[in-house]
């Protein structure tokens, strides 16, 4: 058991939300710089912890880790790199421009695609021009969860074609004006990714089915853009040490099995893991352990649960929910802590009570029907596929305005119709579809992790602003869109956390962002506590215990309602283990 | 030579296919104006969003937006401002550039219709 070996001076740890991936980066930065290289670590994770992890206040450029020599990190916040970017465009021409002209300049780059395309152009500086950090003899990128991950990989590829097939002069770059002038910068940008002399991709995985399966997702679209030198590491590895612990056994043998059954192209991959270490691994302390866990104080064996009142189970909360007869319920929080799982539970049971439900997705890395197996009355399962909602919108707007142009007229728009703003747009109409059905029945959607989410609502807010000023034919859905999701007695926001630092942390960065979007969580809901779960095992007590802050600081301060859902022995999956959690 | 400018509003495209709804109107302006200049015409376009120094150099453009932005966008032809607050259909920039027009050449459906209040066309 190690951390993952890298000869390589770009190194990318890519997995699903809530992997570890952080920690591993840092803990593997940590151990590079402490050998004597000079190492610097980067977000790109719109919901970074970075600066959680390694415990101090980080910006866009690199910035000395005290307590560690040679080990520097940056944040790219693409939100912040978007207001920047705003700023260089914008400001020069106050006092130039009539006042409303500035306002229509600065509504035209508040939208998603421009947080987009401002992150990923100084994700390109770091990666694609070598002077950025010739200082490092190792680049450390904690890549943002999953789909979002994938997005930005995928985009310089979609991007260099896009940029390549464009033929007129009125080709939509969206607000990114000196794109052309970026092509070299990004053409090698995608170079670098897959040049196995140049970058490692570590893909993080916990031993379980779910991450495993997110994990070969990702390692076959690596292979699809060409990359070839990816590791597997497998993070928080249970043993229990001594058997006959329910809790104990069932975690262990989950992991076993987790870990036989993975495709044999993820099984064939380099690979190391890292064991469950119960002390969380924020801080440096933490992630030196994290590089030699034999280190570790040991747990005492005679180390129990502590004993503390507990928030009650999700049933509560439901029986109150389901009296409204419809609305939209909405899970919400960091990829990894179970939004898909706790969503199915609710839309199962509020199914079995006669209500009829739609259970939707919008999350890039969707297993919501593997996670309601069987068939339920009244219960329907539909998913936001991007692909999907990219082809019928495009195909709606050539129908709507085909007969309306000639051969010429046709091939622009259709030109323009390849842009990777196009998605975005699509996906968010359908979004707003989706709401509309809770007119008439309930409709749980398991949001895309917190990142994406808050884009999603960003461009709510930015299209409330455009509808309003324009009246072209908008889909009533669309228009109803952020009064619905701000009306408390039709939408119930759940936030969803695990017991532990950093989730309950960055879900308190979320309800904030949430209230300044106008939304109020009706409740937090606090998954797999293994304090709840009733295990003696003298680790896992540990751990347990570990959890107390955290569940007080959700249910003392952060929530109006909460619910504390135990880790399960028999796992959540199918009809009959998603009922344990609605009990 | 002719010169024919056009100030757009801050847009994400000239299509405006990232906005909201789609106008076919802005897709088929986007095709006459390659045709115009197939007819010899210099064309440039120019987007608040993304050249507003086009617009700062410019007093008379900046002058029509202070009067209100929904002049925009402006149509310029050697210099005069022509069109305001509107995309014309290829029939009236033929006219307005004096280009004679086949019949083969006409789009299918007007683009935008003339002469609607405000329009300030014809």
């Amino acid at each position: 058991m190690s951390l993952p070996e890298l000869k390589t001076r770009h190194a990318f740890f890519t997995g699903k939300g809530g992997v570890g991936k952080t920690s591993l980066s840092c803990a593997t930065g940590l151990a590079l710089a402490e050998a004597g290289k000079r190492v610097l670590i980067v977000s790109t994770d719109p919901a970074s912890n970075l600066d959680e992890v390694l415990g101090m206040a980080l910006s866009q450029s690199p910035t000395a880790i005290p307590g560690a020599n040679n080990l520097f990190a940056l944040n790219i916040d693409p939100v912040a790199a978007a207001h920047d970017y705003r700023e260089r465009m914008v400001a020069p021409y106050r006092g130039i421009l009539p006042t409303a002209a500035i306002q229509s300049m600065e509504e035209q780059f508040s939208g998603a695609c421009t947080v987009e395309i401002a992150a990923f152009d100084e994700f390109s500086k770091l990666l694609g021009d070598p002077a950025a950090t010739q200082d490092f003899d190792h680049v450390i990128f904690d890549t943002a969860p999953t789909g979002h991950t994938l997005r930005l990989l995928t985009l310089p590829s979609a991007w260099d074609e896009f940029i390549a097939s464009s033929t007129g002069g009125a080709s939509c770059l969206g607000p990114l004006a000196g794109l052309e002038k970026q092509k070299a910068l990004y053409a090698a940008t995608v170079k670098r990714l897959a040049d196995p002399d140049e970058t490692t991709v570590i893909l993080v995985s916990r031993p379980d089915v779910s991450a495993l399966r997110e994990a070969e997702r990702t390692r076959a679209e690596l292979a699809g853009l060409g990359v070839r030198n990816i590791q597997l590491a497998i993070n928080g590895l249970f043993k229990a040490a001594t058997p006959g612990d329910i809790i104990a056994d069932a975690m262990t043998n989950r992991a076993i099995e987790a870990l036989a059954t993975m495709p044999t192209t993820l099984a064939e991959l380099p690979g190391t893991s890292i064991p469950f270490l119960p002390r969380g691994t924020v801080g440096l302390d933490a992630l030196r352990v994290m590089a030699r866990p034999e280190t570790a104080t040991k747990s005492s064996a005679n180390m129990t649960a502590a004993n503390i009142a507990l928030p009650s189970g999700l049933r509560v909360m439901i029986d109150d929910i389901a009296k409204a007869k419809h609305g939209v319920i909405m899970t919400m929080g960091k990829g990894g802590v179970g939004k898909t799982t706790i969503a199915a539970a609710i839309a199962i049971a509020l199914a079995e009570r006669g209500n009829k439900v739609v259970l939707s997705t919008t999350d890039p890395a969707a297993h919501v029907s593997a996670a309601v197996a069987e068939g339920i009355k009244g219960l329907s399962v539909t998913r936001i596929d991007p692909t999907l909602e990219v082809r019928q919108y495009t195909e709606e707007i050539l129908r709507k305005t085909g007969d309306k142009l000639d051969a010429a007229g046709r091939a622009v728009l259709e030109e323009d119709l390849r842009s990777p703003c196009t998605e975005e747009i699509a996906v968010f109409r359908a979004f707003a579809r989706t709401v509309d059905q809770g007119n008439d029945g309930f409709v749980v959607l398991d949001t895309a992790p917190t990142g994406h989410t808050i884009l999603l609502l960003d461009a709510a807010e930015a299209y409330h602003r455009e509808v309003m000023r324009t009246q072209g034919d908008m889909p009533e859905s669309v228009r109803q869109l952020l009064p619905r999701l701000r009306d408390k007695a039709f939408t119930s926001v759940l936030i969803v956390v695990l017991p532990e630092a950093t989730p309950v942390h960055e879900a308190e960065r979320l309800q904030q962002d949430l209230a300044r979007a106008g939304i109020e969580p009706y409740g937090w809901v606090i998954n797999q506590s293994l304090l709840a779960s009733g295990t003696h095992d003298p680790l896992l007590c540990e751990r347990g215990n570990y959890e107390v802050p955290f569940i007080r600081r959700v249910v003392d301060t952060l929530a109006t309602r909460s619910a504390l859902i135990p880790w399960f022995a028999v796992p959540p999956v199918g009809s009959g283990g998603l009922a344990q959690i609605a009990g | 030579m002719k010169t024919l400018e056009v100030f757009d509003p801050a847009m994400c495209c000239s299509t405006g296919v990232c906005g909201v709804d789609v106008d076919p109107a802005l897709a088929q302006f986007a095709a006459d104006l390659k045709w115009v200049e197939e007819k010899g015409v210099k064309v440039s376009r120019h987007n608040l969003g993304q050249e507003p120094q086009a617009f700062a150099a410019n007093p008379a453009i900046v002058k029509e937006m202070e009067a209100g932005m929904e002049r925009l966008p402006l149509i310029v032809i050697d210099g005069h401002i022509v069109v305001t607050g509107m995309y014309p259909s290829r029939q009236q920039l033929a006219q307005k550039l004096g280009i004679s027009l086949t019949v083969t050449e006409m789009p299918p459906v007007k683009a935008a219709s003339c002469c609607t209040p405000k329009s300030g066309c014809c």
